[in-house]
C-alpha cells in the first residue's frame, strides 16, 4: 500500500456555535484520486479550508507526508505541496494567461519587479506540464470555462504539488470538457500527484475516483472503495433518505395542446421547430451546448423574436414582443443560472416569491396587502416544502435547491399554463434534485404543461413524458423515455455513434 | 472565439480615429488646426486634465472610483499658495510642488486608509472626503481667489519653446509644466508595466479575492494607490495655478466628471481591470480638443456643454456596450455549459 | 380626508406667501430721530468681516466717522453666512442702534430680523439687495445700462473707436453680465459706427473660469484674425484674455476690458496690455450707505438727484417704477496709475 500523503483525524470546527465539522477523518494516499462527496452544508468546504490552512481546527490532527502538524498556515500548506483549485478558479480574468500563471510564483519569491521574460518562461513551462495548448497572451476572460480551469490547474502544478484539491471542478463544464478534465486528472495521477475531487455528482465519482469519503452534517458517514458504491447507497449516504425514481407518465387523457409551435426559425439559432405540448405533459428537450436549445426556449418566453413560424397558445396564434407578454399569456421560465437571473438575492424570500403577482396583491390604493402576501407565501412554502425559517430572510440564506424552489414558487403564484425550466437542477445537490423532480411531476399531474431543457440525461429520462433531441438548431428525433437509453440519447445529441 | 475577441477589442484605434476626424474637421473649418501654435495651445490645455486622468485611470483599473481628486488638488494648492504668500517665500517653485504634493499625498492616504483597511466603498469615501476637503477649504481657510507667490508666478512664465504661426504671426508658448506630464507618464508606465505593485493594481481590479489569495497585500496596494493619486493631484494643483498665475479655489472643482468620462472614453473598463495610458491620453486629448475648438469649428460656445455631453454619452456608451455584450456572451456560454 | 389636507395646505401656502407680499410698508419720514446727532449709533453690516472687499468698505466707514463725527461702525459675521449675519443684526437691535446699513448675504433670509428692526423704529438701508422688502432704501452703485456704456467707452478708446469686437460673459445665465453686454453693444451702435460686433460669435461664455477665458480668447484670435477687442463682463475676462493676448504676441493689436479687481489685473495694466478695467469702490459704497441713513434720521426727503456724497454717488436716481431702489454712477476706472492705491 502506498504511503499516505494526507491523514486528518478527528477534525472538529465550529463557527459561532454552529458545529460545521464534528470529528471528521480523511486519508489520501500518494497518487490516489479520492472523492469527497456530500450535500451543501455537509462540511466539505470547511474541511478543505482546514486542510489548506485557511481555518484552524478546534480539535483533531493533521498529518501531511508523515509530518504531524498542530497548526497550518495557508503558506505552509502551499509549501508542503497542497494546492486548492476553487470553484471560481481564483484567476484574474483581465490579465493574460501568462500573468495568471506567473504572478503567484513571483509573489511567492517576493519579487518587486515584473520580469516579462521570466513570466513567459514560467508560463510556458506550466502549460507544457499537461500539454495545454493556449495563447499565453490571451486574456483569461476570453477563454472558455474549461480553459480557465486548466489555467488554474497549470498554476497549481508550478508549486511542486503533492495534493491538488479540486472543489466541484465540473460544475460549469460540458460533458466533453469533463472528459478532457478527467484525462488531465489521470495524467496528474500518473506523475504521482494525489487529487482530492470534491463533487456531489455520482457519475463522476464512479468514473474518476478510486476511493471516496462521504460527509453528512459534519460527520463521516461512509468511506471506502468506489467499486463498492452504487447509485442507491450513494444517494442514501448523501442525504440519509431513500429514493426511488420511476419514469414519469402522464395519467391524463391527452387533451388539446396548450402550446403549439409550428415551423419556428431564428437565423443562426434554430430552424423549423414544430411541436405540441398538452396539459400534464413534461416535454424534455435535450441537446449539446450550442444546439440552439436555450435560444429556442428564450423565444418561447419572449426574450427574443423568431424570424419565421408561429406560436399558438390554447389554439390561438400569439406574438410575444417581451417577457411581459409571455407572462401575461401564462408562460413561466426558470433560467438555469438562478443566482444571477432568477432572484434578487439580498431581498427576502417573500418578496422574491411574490414579485410576479404584485399587481394582484395590491389594494385599490396601489398599496401592498401584507396579509395577502403572507397567506400566499405560507401556502407555497408548505406546498414546495421550502426549508425556510422565516420568509422575511434574504433568499441568499437558502441552499441552492431551496432557492430554485423559491423561483418555482414565484411562477406558480402567478397561475401558469406552461412552465419552462432550463437546467432545473444544475448545481443543485442530490436531495434537492429529487425534491424538484417530484415537484415537477406533481405539478404536471395537476395539469401544468412543463418543458425541461437539460443535458443531464438521467434527469430527462426520469422526468420527461416525451423527449425531443436537438442538434444544430433542429429537432432530430422524438423519443419515448420508456423505450430509450442514456447512451442512445447521448449518441443522438452528439451525432456520434 | 473570434466573436468574443472582436467584441472586447481595444478601443484606442477608435478614439484615435475620432481625434483624427475631429482634427481634419477643425482644419477644414478654420485652417488653424495643424499650425504650430494651435498644437502648442492644445498641449497646454491638455496638461491639467491629462495629469488628473492618469491617477483616475489607475483608480478605475483597480475597480474603484475617485471623485475627490479635484478637491484634493484645490485644497493642497490653496494651502500651499497661502502659506508661501504669507511667509514671503521667494525661492524655488520646487518647494511649492513638494508642499502641495505632500498635502495631496496625506489627503489621498486618508482615502486609501478608509478604502483599503476599513474596506469602505470607494464612491462613498471619495464623495465624502471630496466634500470634506472642499468644506475645509471654504470653511476653515475661507478660501477666495488669490494671487500666487512670486516663485509660482515666475514658474508660470517659464516656457520650453515658442511656436510661431508664420501666416498670422501668432505665437504660443509651450509651458514648462508639460514636463511634469511627461514625467508622470513615464513614471506610471514603469509602475504599471514593470513592478509587482503596478500589476497588483490590475490584479485587484480583475478579482480582489483572487489577488488576496495570490499573495498581494490588497489593503497596502490600495493605500499606495490613493496616496499616489493624491500626490499627483497636489502637484497638478500647483501646475494649474502657475499656468494662469491665479489661485482660484474653484477653478478645478467639477472637472472630475469630465476627467472620468475621458478615462472611460479611452477604453478603461468602468468595472476595473483594464485600462491603458495610451487610451487614457487619447480620451483626454479628444475631450480637450473638443472643449477648446468649438470656436474654431464655428459653433457658439453655448453649445459646448451639449457637445461635451454628447461625446461622453456616445463614447462611454460604446465602451459600456462592448463590456455588456462580451459579458452576455460569456454568461450564455457558462449558462449553457 | 384628502380634501381637508389639500385645503390646509392651501391655507398654509397663502399664509407663507402673504407674509412678504403684504409685508408692512414703512414711511421713511416717520423715522426722523428725536435724539441729538451726537447720540446716534449707526452700524454697517457687511457680508463678511474679513473679505478684502469689505475691509476696503470699512475704510469708507472710518472716513465717514472722521468727516461727520457721528458714531458709525462696521460689524460683520466672521464668514459669508446668512444665519451668522442675521445673528449680528439681532445683536445690534439689542444694543439699540439707530440705523442699520446692510449688504445682505441673502435678502430673503434677513426679512424677519430686518422687519423686527424696522418695527422698533430702526432705520434699515440695503446695498446690493434690490429684492429686500424690509428696508427703507436700497442703494445700488450703478444701473446695468450705465456700467455697460462705461465699459464700452473704455474698450472703444483702446481700439481707437474702430475694428471688430465681441462680448464675453461669465456665464450665459448671468443676468447682469448679459445686461451689461447688451447695453455696451447698444451704446457702440449709437456712438461708434466704425466698430462692428463679431457676427459669427457675438457672445462667448467662459464658465466663470479664468483658464477658460484664456482658452476662449486664444481660439477667438486664431479663428478671427480681424478681431481687435473683447468686451468682457466677469472680472475673470480681463486677466484671462490679457494673458492670451501677451502669449499670442498681440499686445498693442488686441484689447480687452471688463469689471476687474486691481491686484488681478496689475501685471497687465503695468505691462500696457490692458488700459483700464472698471470697478466700483466699496469704500465709497459704505460712505453712501451711511449718508443715506443719516439723511433719513435727519428727516430729509429722499428724491431723485439726491447727493449721497460718495464718489459717483453724487446724483442718485430711483430705478424705474421704484421708490426704494436708488441707482448711482459709481464706477471708477483702474489704470496703471491708480492700481497700487487700493490695497486689494
Amino acid at each position: 500500500m502506498a504511503a499516505s500523503i494526507l491523514k486528518v483525524v478527528g477534525i472538529a470546527k465550529s463557527f459561532g456555535g454552529v458545529q460545521a465539522l464534528k470529528g471528521v477523518s480523511l486519508e489520501i494516499d500518494a497518487g490516489e484520486i479520492h472523492c469527497l462527496a456530500g450535500e451543501n452544508g455537509s462540511g466539505k468546504s470547511t474541511l478543505i479550508k482546514v486542510i489548506s490552512g485557511v481555518h484552524e481546527p478546534d480539535a483533531g490532527s493533521i498529518e501531511i507526508v508523515g509530518r504531524r502538524l498542530s497548526r497550518l498556515s495557508p503558506m505552509e500548506a502551499i509549501a508542503l505541496g497542497i494546492q486548492v483549485i476553487y470553484q471560481d478558479f481564483s484567476v484574474f480574468p483581465n490579465l493574460s494567461v501568462m500573468e495568471n500563471l506567473a504572478l503567484n510564483m513571483e509573489l511567492m519569491d517576493k519579487r518587486a519587479l515584473m520580469n516579462w521574460g521570466r513570466a513567459r518562461a514560467i508560463a510556458a513551462h506550466a502549460v507544457s506540464l499537461i500539454g495545454f495548448e493556449v495563447d499565453l497572451d490571451e486574456r483569461v476572460e476570453n477563454l472558455s470555462v474549461a480553459d480557465r480551469q486548466l489555467v488554474a490547474i497549470c498554476r497549481a502544478l508550478l508549486h511542486d504539488s503533492k495534493l491538488i484539491i479540486m472543489d466541484e471542478p465540473t460544475s460549469a463544464l460540458t460533458k466533453k470538457e469533463v472528459k478532457a478534465l478527467f484525462a488531465v486528472i489521470k495524467s496528474l495521477q500518473s506523475r504521482g500527484i494525489s487529487i482530492l475531487f470534491v463533487s456531489h455528482k455520482l457519475d463522476e465519482v464512479f468514473e474518476i475516483s478510486e476511493r471516496f469519503t462521504i460527509l453528512r452534517n459534519g460527520e463521516n458517514v461512509a468511506a471506502g472503495s468506489t467499486e463498492e458504491l452504487d447509485h442507491r447507497t450513494f444517494a442514501f449516504h448523501m442525504t440519509g433518505r431513500e429514493f426511488a425514481e420511476a419514469s414519469y407518465k402522464s395519467d391524463r387523457a391527452p387533451g388539446p395542446p396548450v402550446l403549439s409551435v409550428k415551423g419556428l426559425s431564428q437565423v443562426g439559432s434554430y430552424e423549423g421547430i414544430s411541436f405540441d405540448l398538452a396539459q400534464g405533459e413534461i416535454l424534455g428537450i435535450t441537446g449539446l451546448l450550442g444546439s440552439g436549445r436555450t435560444e429556442l426556449v428564450e423565444t418561447l418566453f419572449g426574450i427574443s423574436s423568431p424570424d419565421s413560424g408561429s406560436i399558438e397558445i390554447a389554439g390561438r396564434e400569439v406574438r410575444m414582443r417581451s417577457v411581459k407578454d409571455a407572462i401575461a399569456l401564462g408562460i413561466g421560465y426558470v433560467p438555469s443560472d438562478r443566482l444571477t437571473e432568477g432572484l434578487f438575492l439580498p431581498q427576502s424570500i417573500e418578496r422574491n416569491a411574490v414579485i410576479g403577482v404584485l399587481g394582484r396583491l395590491c389594494n385599490s390604493l396601489g398599496l401592498l396587502n401584507r396579509r395577502a402576501v403572507a397567506e400566499l407565501m405560507s401556502k407555497w412554502i408548505a406546498e414546495l416544502s421550502i426549508a425556510a425559517k422565516d420568509p422575511s430572510l434574504p433568499v441568499k440564506t437558502l441552499s441552492g435547491g431551496n432557492q430554485q424552489k423559491v423561483v418555482l414558487a414565484r411562477w406558480l403564484a402567478s397561475e401558469l399554463s406552461v412552465l419552462i425550466l432550463n437546467g432545473p437542477t444544475m448545481g443543485v445537490d442530490i436531495g434537492a434534485k429529487y425534491d424538484i423532480h417530484a415537484l415537477m411531476r406533481e405539478l404536471a399531474s395537476k395539469g401544468l404543461a412543463i418543458i425541461i431543457v437539460s443535458d443531464d440525461l438521467p434527469e430527462v429520462l426520469a422526468c420527461a413524458s416525451r423527449i425531443l433531441v436537438m442538434r444544430d438548431g433542429a429537432f432530430i428525433q422524438e423519443l419515448e423515455p420508456a423505450t430509450t437509453t442514456e447512451s442512445r440519447l447521448g449518441e443522438l445529441s452528439t451525432g456520434v455513434a | 472565439m473570434i466573436s468574443i475577441r472582436s467584441m472586447t477589442r481595444r478601443s484606442e484605434p477608435y478614439v484615435f480615429a475620432a481625434i483624427v476626424a475631429l482634427s481634419l474637421l477643425i482644419q477644414a473649418r478654420s485652417g488653424q488646426f495643424f499650425t504650430g501654435n494651435n498644437l502648442v495651445d492644445l498641449a497646454r490645455a491638455l496638461i491639467v486634465p491629462a495629469l488628473f486622468s492618469i491617477g483616475c485611470m489607475l483608480v478605475i483599473v483597480s475597480g474603484g472610483i475617485d471623485v475627490s481628486f479635484t478637491a484634493i488638488a484645490s485644497l493642497a494648492m490653496y494651502v500651499t499658495d497661502k502659506t508661501l504668500l504669507a511667509s514671503g517665500y521667494s525661492g524655488s517653485v520646487l518647494l511649492a510642488y513638494a508642499m502641495s504634493g505632500a498635502l495631496g499625498l496625506l489627503m489621498g492616504a486618508l482615502n486609501g486608509g478608509l478604502i483599503g483597511f476599513l474596506k469602505l466603498p470607494t464612491l462613498v469615501v471619495t464623495l465624502g472626503t471630496g466634500s470634506l476637503f472642499t468644506g475645509v477649504m471654504y470653511g476653515v481657510f475661507a478660501a477666495s481667489a488669490s494671487d500666487v507667490p512670486p516663485a509660482i508666478a515666475a514658474h508660470g512664465k517659464q516656457t520650453l519653446f515658442t511656436a510661431v504661426n508664420l501666416e498670422s504671426g501668432l505665437t504660443s508658448n509651450m509651458p514648462s509644466q508639460v514636463l511634469i506630464l511627461v514625467g508622470a507618464l513615464v513614471l506610471v508606465f514603469l509602475l504599471i508595466r514593470y513592478t509587482m505593485l503596478g500589476r497588483g493594481i490590475y490584479a485587484i481590479g480583475g478579482d480582489e479575492a483572487a489577488a488576496e489569495r495570490a499573495g498581494f497585500s490588497v489593503a497596502w496596494i490600495k493605500l499606495f494607490l490613493y496616496s499616489f493619486v493624491g500626490l499627483l493631484a497636489g502637484i497638478t494643483g500647483v501646475a494649474r495655478i502657475s499656468m494662469i498665475s491665479y489661485a482660484d479655489p474653484s477653478t478645478m472643482l467639477g472637472m472630475e466628471l469630465t476627467v472620468i468620462a475621458a478615462v472611460v472614453l479611452g477604453g478603461t473598463r468602468v468595472t476595473g481591470g483594464l485600462g491603458t495610458l495610451t487610451g487614457t491620453i487619447f480620451g483626454v486629448t479628444l475631450m480637450t480638443i473638443l472643449a477648446n475648438s468649438l470656436i474654431l469649428i464655428g459653433i457658439p460656445t453655448y453649445w459646448s456643454r451639449v457637445f461635451t455631453g454628447a461625446v461622453i454619452i456616445v463614447g462611454t456608451g460604446v465602451s459600456a456596450r462592448q463590456i455588456g455584450s462580451a459579458r452576455r456572451r460569456v454568461r450564455t456560454l457558462q449558462k449553457e455549459a | 380626508m384628502k380634501r381637508s389636507f389639500v385645503s390646509v395646505l392651501a391655507v398654509a401656502l397663502v399664509f407663507v406667501l402673504a407674509v412678504p407680499l403684504f409685508g408692512q410698508s414703512y414711511d421713511p419720514m416717520k423715522f426722523k430721530s428725536s435724539k441729538p446727532q451726537a447720540a446716534w449709533k449707526i452700524a454697517l453690516v457687511p457680508k463678511d468681516a474679513t473679505n478684502a472687499w469689505f475691509v476696503r468698505m470699512e475704510s469708507g466707514v472710518k472716513r465717514y466717522a472722521k468727516d461727520t463725527g457721528i458714531n458709525v461702525f462696521q460689524k460683520g459675521p466672521p464668514k459669508t453666512d446668512a444665519a451668522m449675519q442675521a445673528q449680528v443684526i439681532e445683536d445690534l437691535i439689542a444694543q439699540g442702534v439707530d440705523a442699520i446699513c446692510v449688504v445682505p448675504v441673502d435678502p430673503s433670509a434677513l426679512e424677519p430680523v430686518l422687519g423686527k428692526a424696522l418695527s422698533k423704529g430702526i432705520v434699515v438701508i440695503d446695498h446690493e439687495g434690490a429684492s429686500q422688502q424690509n428696508c427703507l432704501y436700497d442703494i445700488e452703485a450703478f444701473s446695468n445700462e450705465g456700467l455697460g456704456q462705461a465699459l464700452m467707452q473704455v474698450l472703444a478708446k483702446s481700439m481707437g473707436e474702430k475694428g471688430t469686437y465681441t462680448t464675453m460673459v461669465g456665464n450665459v445665465t448671468n443676468a447682469s453680465h448679459n445686461e451689461w453686454a447688451d447695453a455696451g453693444v447698444a451704446y457702440q451702435k449709437a456712438k461708434y459706427p466704425n466698430m462692428t460686433l463679431l457676427a459669427a460669435e457675438p457672445r462667448v461664455e467662459i464658465m466663470d473660469n479664468l483658464d477658460t477665458a484664456y482658452q476662449r480668447a486664444k481660439e477667438l484670435f486664431k479663428k478671427y484674425p480681424d478681431l481687435k477687442g473683447i468686451f468682457g463682463t466677469s472680472s475673470l475676462s480681463t486677466p484671462g484674455t490679457a494673458r492670451a493676448i501677451e502669449e499670442l504676441g498681440l499686445k498693442g493689436k488686441a484689447f480687452v476690458t471688463s469689471v476687474g479687481l486691481p491686484n488681478e489685473n496689475k501685471p497687465y495694466l503695468k505691462s500696457g496690455t490692458v488700459q483700464a478695467v472698471m470697478l466700483w469702490d466699496s469704500a465709497e459704497a459704505g460712505y453712501a450707505m451711511l449718508a443715506t441713513a443719516v439723511a433719513v434720521l435727519k428727516g430729509e426727503k429722499i428724491a431723485n438727484g439726491i447727493n449721497l456724497k460718495g464718489k459717483g454717488w453724487e446724483s442718485m436716481t430711483f430705478a424705474p417704477e421704484s421708490t426704494k431702489v436708488l441707482l448711482g454712477k459709481s464706477w471708477i476706472s483702474i489704470t496703471k496709475d491708480n492700481v497700487d492705491s487700493f490695497g486689494f
